[in-house]
């Protein structure tokens, strides 16, 4: 807040001072530097991801034939970890993913010298840590969202403590969000109007946006359900022994169309990052920005949450659910334009690239398959189709911010990240997550239920159900392989350059790594959506 | 902090204003939190009167009080906007004012939302119209807590010389989210206590 009250001639001197170095617990518990917070998001994000991709494994091993195979100790156990696996694969580490890059990324791509609120952006960082711990202890506490086989009173107590957790994740992601939808919002640069501002700040503001209307409803369902468990007569939870009912009223987040604005920044990285592999300029920067719009638009989903009745079967959620693959695929046609209009890269493809359209057409892919399943004659929904397409956007925004994190790693981390490793690891999460995605979805064609406890009556099911275990596996060895290329790049780091993608927005135009304050000057009048193509800077055009 | 904060300076450009915006996106998500709860009330109750049950005994929501909180935030959203002008005119007498009329309509709306919550006699783990009817005049009371506190603070940073003609920001954030709150209870009013 103190930022916009500096008078602008006071802030021009000091924007290349300094921020005290961030080493210690204490100034990483204090930090207003924009990078410092992004990093702690990225970070726990990161081992949130290996912590969720072993969990998934484990959950697609029992699933093989829950008679035979307990690695969980029980009924109860298995739903609370398949539960566990859901929840945390999108709230605690695809959005968190792209709210850390967007943390550090979008305040530079503006042209801010810091985020709006750091203080708060801080909070919310530290809040998503805690609410996560809060909820996968309270998880392995007996806790969960609710239980299939009734529960005793501490482990009442747990379930408690997980809604609590998830909650104060959920408020942690809004924080943050706001933090940086304001950034875009309010402190772009000279000549930067909104159709002029870079592809990945305008997903997260737009992403950012359906996050910050969609969520809070959700906190409301935890409110009432928290309520209702702890003093209440068991109304909609079935207290004392809470059932699958409390998940369910909660599951809507992560069924269509809500979950798939856990992906739509995916269409913001891919459509900042072609662009400089292609060496050129987006074939249509605006229309990417109305499909961005668009692809928001048709992820907002509080609606379709079973305290309103059942409305998957109604002619909105049918519109919505074929709707939403519109705009994707007019966006990944709009960036293969681009790449086929400018220059191929010659010999091994960079991460990055394939890291961002391997996301793309996982995102597809699962708008695809959800367009299938809002089909009534096909009878996909209550199938592991459902678990396929939250799967298979999962994997999208785990592969999409991680081509970012690729890609901006000169700007988040000051190095740069291996091109061979990295090449490695996209392969293996695309393929992975087809391989889960898919066969999950082909599954339910076949009926087989989601909650498996017992085997898939069909030899087709049974059959795809190995698949998508296989297909966790090899996420697994891609997120190994991510992570053990960004663990390896601190031990080795080698000289990143300032820029060395040759990069078209300002984020580009700092030092690596950033100093405090990003810009050593404040950057020339913008006159495009790519500012650094401009060869002249001037004061003609551009809207202020 | 002087250091940090100086760094943190925005570009020499007018934009929205920061305080304004982030208030906006905040007072949406408090709109979409506190409508969510709504919904779950509504929908809960059109069931039940599907299913032929009833939700509350007849004459035990009275109109009177809640009527009276509608009015007294009506006279609130005045006084608030009455701030944000004074300050805007560097009129510190008239802003403090306003500002303290609006904290003390806080307190009247508290005083008789609390009454009403006692005058009905409902128990939390009574019927599923009850229960509800607790959630939503609790969670009211968060947001209304919450809207209070956040135009006491600005009082203060007001009292101690902040906030101008130039920098109306804070002032005029408080007012923004004190609008919100105004708004969740006016709809509740008509989805609760009108329609019962």
């Amino acid at each position: 807040m103190t930022m916009t009250e500096a008078p602008p001639s006071e802030a021009a001197e000091s924007s290349a001072a300094p921020l005290p170095a961030v080493g210690g617990l204490y100034d990483w518990l204090t930090t207003s530097d924009h990078k410092a917070i992004g990093r702690i998001w990225l970070r726990f994000g990161a081992l949130s991801l290996l912590f969720f991709s072993v969990i998934g494994v484990l959950v697609s091993f029992e699933r093989l034939d829950a008679d035979a195979i307990d690695v969980f100790g029980g009924v109860n156990s298995y739903f609370q970890m398949w539960s566990l696996y859901r929840f945390g694969i999108v709230l605690m580490v695809a959005i968190p993913l792209f709210v850390g890059l967007a943390t550090i990324i979008a305040p530079m791509q503006v042209g801010s010298t810091n985020i709006a609120f750091p203080r708060a952006a801080l909070a919310a960082a530290w809040g998503y840590v805690l609410g996560s711990l809060i909820t996968v202890i309270s998880v392995l506490a007996g806790g969960g969202w609710g239980a299939l086989d009734g529960v005793s009173g501490d482990e009442a107590d747990a379930i408690r403590l997980t809604l609590l957790g998830t909650g104060m994740v959920m408020v942690s992601i809004i924080l943050g969000t706001i933090c940086i939808v304001t950034t875009v919002v309010s402190l772009r640069t000279s000549g930067m109007g909104l159709t002029k501002v870079p592809l990945f700040a305008w997903s997260m503001l737009v992403a950012g946006s359906v996050w910050v209307l969609t969520l809070p409803v959700a906190i409301a369902n935890i409110a009432v359900l928290y309520i209702d468990l702890s003093g209440g007569a068991g109304l909609f939870v079935g207290a004392p022994n809470p059932s699958f009912d409390l998940y369910a009223q909660l599951a809507w987040i992560l069924d269509q169309p809500a979950v798939y604005a856990a992906a739509v920044p995916v269409l913001g990285i891919a459509g900042s990052v072609i662009p400089v592999v292609a060496k050129g300029r987006q074939v249509s920067h605006e229309a990417m920005m109305i499909l961005l719009g668009l692809a928001g638009l048709l992820a907002i989903g509080g609606w379709s949450q079973p305290f309103f009745g059942d409305e998957r079967d109604t002619l909105v959620y049918i519109a919505f659910g074929v709707a939403a693959m519109v705009p994707v695929l007019a966006s990944l046609g709009g960036n293969s334009a681009t790449l086929v209009s400018g220059e191929a890269p010659v010999g091994i493809p960079p991460a990055h690239m394939i890291g961002v359209l391997g996301s793309m057409l996982l995102f597809l892919a699962a708008t695809a398959a959800g367009a299938l399943r809002v089909i009534d004659p096909l009878d996909l929904i209550g199938t592991t189709a459902d678990t396929g397409v939250l799967n298979l956007v999962a994997v999208a925004a785990i592969l999409g911010s991680l081509g970012g994190w690729w890609f901006w790693a000169p700007k988040t981390d000051g190095r740069l990240f291996s091109g061979i490793q990295g090449l490695g690891a996209m392969i293996l999460l695309l393929l992975g997550g087809v391989l889960l995605g898919a066969t999950d979805v082909i599954a339910g064609f076949v009926d087989t239920p989601d909650v498996l406890l017992a085997s898939a009556d069909d030899s087709l099911g049974d059959a795809m159900i190995v698949l998508s275990m296989i297909g966790s596996i090899v996420v697994l060895l891609g997120v190994l392989g991510a992570l053990g290329a960004i663990t390896l790049a601190y031990v080795k780091p080698g000289e990143a350059g300032d820029d060395p993608w040759g990069g078209h927005t300002l984020e580009w135009a700092t030092a690596t790594p950033p100093p405090a304050g990003n810009f050593a000057e404040p950057p020339a009048r913008v006159r495009s959506e790519a500012p650094l193509l401009d060869e002249t800077p001037g004061d003609e055009g551009g809207e202020s | 902090m002087t250091a940090t904060t100086t760094q943190l300076a925005a570009p020499a450009i007018r934009r929205p204003r920061t305080v304004l915006v982030g208030t906006m996106f905040a007072s949406g998500a408090a709109l979409m939190a506190y409508f969510g709860v709504l919904a779950v009330y509504v929908s809960e109750r059109a069931a039940a009167r599907d299913a032929g049950e009833e939700w509350f005994p007849e004459g035990v929501i009275e109109l009177g009080p809640s009527g009276w909180i509608f009015w007294t935030l009506v006279l609130a959203a005045f006084t608030v906007q009455w701030a944000v002008q004074a300050i805007r005119n560097d009129d510190r007498p008239n802003a403090y004012i306003a500002l303290a009329l609006t904290g003390m309509f806080g307190a009247a709306v508290f005083n008789q939302l609390w009454f009403i919550i006692n005058d009905t006699g409902f128990a939390l783990a009574g019927t599923q119209g009850q229960f509800l009817f607790f959630v939503m005049t609790g969670t009211y009371i968060v947001f209304l807590i919450g809207a209070v506190v956040f135009l006491a603070l600005t009082t203060m940073r007001a009292l101690f010389g902040q906030f101008g003609p130039s920098q109306d920001d804070g002032v005029a954030a408080a007012a923004m989210f004190w609008h919100a709150v105004s708004i969740m209870y006016w709809v509740t009013w008509i989805a609760i206590f009108v329609t019962k």
